[in-house]
């Protein structure tokens, strides 16, 4: 067995400012080439500021980052100047919620992607744009020809997905970051982005780490799923273990909450409360204050990681 | 329904939080505290010059006339009239001041007026309104300020005015812009959701989040007024001589550029520290006014 | 538009519903088109047809919910149901009075309050939560002491306490807390309707089911009438009495929800509920059920405005436009010339002697 894709170990990342939040605490995860991981976690769960390590696209001057980072064998922290502008796009990239955001809206979308090809690869114009209009094809953009000289603001919010898809998978990177990419579009055409992520990753053997707040979208696409809550990983495993047999109390409550299959009129099991400010370390396990089945021993220390069966593991005192 | 329960209801909204968090947060800020404390001696500087002032500021001898800066007597020495420049100085402040503020602060509520009531109403009455503001807008300030003092004649009163005039379309631009986007947002529509007339929603939910922005614009333009100001002066429009004003000063005092040039100098200097100084507070005035911060 | 009101007399009299009297509230072809206007003097540059002739009633102390995607439609009707924007033709009937006729905007707003989707949004960053909730009831007369008393005493009765969060600023609150008060502040007038566009969309999801059981509290106590609109199909599966599915500024399908979800008969609502993402690892979607984006509302097409991505389309669909026709389970309606016997849809039966 080779070095696993992505090798995260006690992740913990700050932001200062005028006050300093805790936004990761002691993350550690892993990804195996080829594979999908589904972050799941709701807003300031600390998913989206994990992802953005894994190119590091947080703010240098007010970020403090601990712990170790390897993707691919390459430890990214340490990376700067001309090595990691070859990481970001080359050996991982990147799609987010906003393709205009992520297009600029001043080049069309083949020249786009033929620059990011040309830079990373060094070919020449012709082979760019040969790569484009494959990328446009692969993508399932209808006439890609033609869509090539399209400009983002032309385009459907559904086509602007796929082409920025298709730009970030231009270099044929062997980790692609998803951050909530389906989160803005319609029912119907999230379901159409899913399917293709998911045929584009075996497709391209890529390893995916897909960030999301929708429990049915990760389980869609994700092979193993890690939940966070208030910048802790609390639960992990497969997604089949993880949707059957849940046993963190806040996946528990997550899955409550998606109301698939709850009954009209009966009252649903809310978790209560709201969660924690991250302006200190946790010293106990942050869910405590929400948790239905809190022990006396849980506001004390936090709980340690169990693993109650082989590729699983929860942090908390009853899974043990 | 009362008038006077919504004026309670709009300052218990906006005065005691809101403004006492901007007060704070400006105090906190060093650059913004500096600029005021500037201000603040230009103030009393102008308010009390005869009582500061070493000299008459109309007065000269032409024995003395451009001596330089540290000359006994004459701490900042004497301009092309033999008169002390730091008496001159001193009491140019009144009617820099007096040209600086007044015209930003009348075209602040006329132009916040003109403004939000094309924003908050739209359609037609925005358009015939802002049309007619963008007339004056075409022209670049400095020449409408001219044009306007020109076609008036010179004097305090007509400089006053045409600074008015030349400020009203800018502010009125801004409050439109701000309020249009303030309409939009959804607490407005359910204010109208609630049934509440127009006036009351503007009182209530319009004017205290639109007011902040165009305020703090408006500051920004009192250096620009400073300087056009003393601009019209230089001309030979707004201030006539002998009155003590900075621009009418600079342009006095310009042929001795190459006699004594630091003393040539210093009223531009004046004009610049104060322009600059309400430039900052402005900034601050900003960013203490940002409530997500 | 006159095609849906020949199916209205089906609608009204095969209604599904807890009331046996009349609908509380009825809307009857509204419509709502916006004109696009551009260059510089501002000449129309084609018209958004974002609610085209929709006619359904709501019955006293049910839930309507309302789904589908950008540009349906369902936040303009939700608009014109408050009358933020007067409808181009359509009326709305509360109670038996028509506005406009025998009813005022002013009492109809007093009955049918709306909850936005934007929590911070919608209250004024400058007031109270105490002042936000109370200046609806100080418009309408109140006196400020009484309507302060009352803004404390709603604040309690959605769970938050007076004695803490009267005094706070919106973004002192967290969403959750803010969207309380919204609900707050909708209920300041004692209404008989609450319209929530997308309430608690933006919330987190444990957050988003708290206030979906203050909102089952509150519809008990008070006997209030829902009409909730949301893109999240098991949210309004949980909350609706009967759904209405729209597409393109019309009703696409309307009928109880365990009718419609068991079996959407409109070949829009099929591919909505099949779009839903699997929550079984064992059987993810293997097909999306749509191709493509929906399209504009300013050019719709014609006949039926899904023909163009319905797998089922026949020739009479790019022709004819489908009415709302009764299905055979009570109260469920599809406008889809499958289920219109004698539409011509090589699908559909033939005519019989009831139909129209």
């Amino acid at each position: 067995m080779s070095a696993p894709l992505v090798e995260i170990e006690n992740l913990n990342v700050r932001f200062h400012g005028p006050r300093t939040v805790h936004a990761v605490n002691g993350v550690s995860l892993r990804l195996e080439a080829g594979e999908t991981l589904g972050i799941l976690g709701e807003s300031g769960s600390g998913k989206s500021v994990t992802l953005k390590t894994l190119l590091r696209l947080l703010p240098e001057n007010r970020t403090e980052i601990g712990g170790s980072v390897r993707v691919d064998g390459v430890d990214i922290l340490s990376l700067d100047g001309r090595a990691l502008a070859d990481h970001r796009g080359g050996v991982a990239s990147m799609i987010f919620q906003d393709p205009m955001l992520a297009l600029d809206p001043v080049y069309n979308i083949g020249e786009q992607i033929a620059e990011a090809v040309i830079r990373h690869e060094g070919c020449d114009k012709a082979a760019g744009w040969a790569r484009a209009l494959d990328m446009l094809t692969r993508v399932r953009i209808p006439s890609p020809e033609r869509r090539l000289k399209a400009y983002p603001h032309e385009m459907s919010g559904g086509m602007r997905q796929r082409a920025m898809i298709a730009l970030a998978l231009a270099c044929r990177p062997k980790l692609l970051l998803a951050d909530e990419p389906t989160t803005a579009l319609d029912a119907t055409v999230q379901i159409q982005i899913l399917l293709l992520l998911r045929e584009l990753q075996r497709e391209f053997g890529m390893g995916m780490i897909f960030v999301t707040h929708d429990i049915g979208v990760a389980v869609e696409v994700s092979d193993r799923v890690a939940v966070m809550y208030a910048g802790e990983i609390v639960e992990s495993g497969s997604v089949r273990d993880l949707i059957r047999d849940p046993r963190h109390p806040y996946t528990k409550g997550l899955l409550a909450a998606n109301l698939h299959g709850a009954v009209k009129g009966a009252r649903l099991q809310a978790i209560p409360g709201a969660p924690p400010a991250l302006d200190a370390v946790p010293a106990a396990c942050s869910f405590a204050p929400r948790c239905p089945l809190k022990l006396a021993s849980c506001d004390l220390a936090r709980p340690p990681v169990a693993v109650p069966a082989p590729g699983r593991s929860v942090r908390c005192v009853l899974a043990g | 329904m009362s008038t006077a329960s919504f004026e309670t209801i709009a300052t218990a909204g906006t005065s005691p939080g809101y403004w006492s968090g901007v007060l704070r947060r400006l105090g906190r800020d060093p650059v913004a505290m500096f600029a005021l404390l500037v201000i603040l001696a230009m103030v009393l500087m102008a308010v009390f010059a005869p009582l500061i002032a070493p000299a008459d500021p109309y007065r000269g001898q032409m024995l003395r006339r451009l001596r330089p800066i540290g000359t006994p007597g004459f701490p900042l020495g004497t301009d092309e009239l033999g008169r002390d420049m730091l008496t001159r100085l001193i009491y140019g402040a009144r009617l820099s001041l007096l040209m600086g503020v007044t015209p930003v602060f009348i075209a602040f509520f006329i132009g916040s007026a003109i403004g939000i009531t094309a924003g908050y109403l739209g359609g037609k009455v925005n358009t015939v309104l802002m049309r007619t503001v963008d007339v004056f807008f075409a022209f670049p300030s400095v020449l409408l300020a001219i044009a306007l003092s020109g076609a008036l004649g010179a004097g305090i009163f007509n400089g006053l005015l045409s600074l008015t005039i030349v400020f009203i379309p800018p502010i009125a631009r801004i409050a439109e812009s701000v309020t249009t986007a303030v309409r939009k947002i959804e607490y407005v529509e359910a204010a109208r959701a609630s049934g509440a007339s127009a006036l009351t929603i503007v009182r209530v939910h319009v004017l205290g989040n639109v007011i902040g922005p165009i305020f703090v614009y408006a500051t920004g333009l009192i250096s620009v007024s400073l300087i056009l100001a003393s601009g019209l002066s230089f001309l030979g429009l707004g201030v006539k001589p002998p009155e003590p004003e900075w621009g009418l000063m600079l342009n006095t005092l310009r042929n001795a550029i190459y006699v004594q040039p630091w003393v040539a100098a210093l009223p531009g200097a004046m004009i610049f520290i104060t322009s600059i100084s309400f430039n900052l507070l402005s900034d601050g005035l900003r960013s203490a006014m940002d409530l997500k911060s | 538009m006159s095609a849906p009101t020949s199916a209205r007399t089906t609608l009204s009299t095969s209604k599904a519903g807890p009331s046996t009297a009349g609908p509380l509230l009825s809307i009857n072809g509204l419509t709502k088109h916006f004109p696009l206007k551009g260059g510089l003097f501002g000449q129309s540059r084609g018209v958004v047809r974002a609610v085209d002739g929709i006619s359904f009633d709501v019955a006293e102390g049910e839930t309507l919910g309302i789904v589908g995607e950008s540009g349906c439609g369902k936040s303009t009707t939700a608009r014109l149901l408050v009358d933020l924007i007067s409808p181009d033709s359509g009326s709305v009937i509360l109670g038996g009075r028509t506005l406009g006729v025998d009813l005022t905007v002013r009492d109809l707003r007093r009955q049918v309050q709306m909850v936005f989707q934007d929590s911070y949004a919608s209250l004024n960053p400058r007031l109270t939560m105490q002042d936000a909730i109370a200046f609806g009831p100080m418009v309408n007369g109140m006196a400020r002491d009484k309507a302060v008393a009352l803004a404390r005493d709603l604040l309690a009765r959605v769970g938050l306490d007076p004695g803490r969060f009267a005094g706070r600023y919106p973004h002192e609150l967290s969403g959750g807390q803010r969207q309380r008060v919204n609900i707050a502040r909708a209920l300041a007038f004692s209404p008989k309707i609450v319209v929530l566009d997308e309430a608690v969309s933006a919330l987190d999801k444990s957050v988003e089911a708290q206030v979906l059981n203050l909102l089952a509290d509150l519809k008990a106590e008070l006997g209030l009438t829902y009409i909730f609109i949301s893109h999240d199909l098991n949210v309004v599966r949980y909350m609706s009495d009967r759904v209405m599915v729209m597409y393109l500024g019309q009703v696409a399908e309307i009928g109880p929800v365990d009718a419609l979800y068991a079996a959407p008969a409109h070949p829009y609502s099929q591919a909505l509920l099949a779009a839903m993402p699997s929550m079984d690892p064992d059987r993810r979607t293997m097909e999306a059920p749509l191709a493509g984006d929906p399209p504009n509302p300013i050019n719709p097409p014609p006949g039926c405005r899904f023909h163009t991505r319905c797998r089922q389309a026949d020739a009479v669909c790019s022709v004819t436009v489908p009415v709302l026709h009764a299905l055979p389970q009570k109260g469920h309606l599809a406008s889809c010339h499958l289920h219109i016997p004698g539409s011509g849809h090589t699908g559909a039966a033939p005519r019989t002697e009831l139909a129209p």
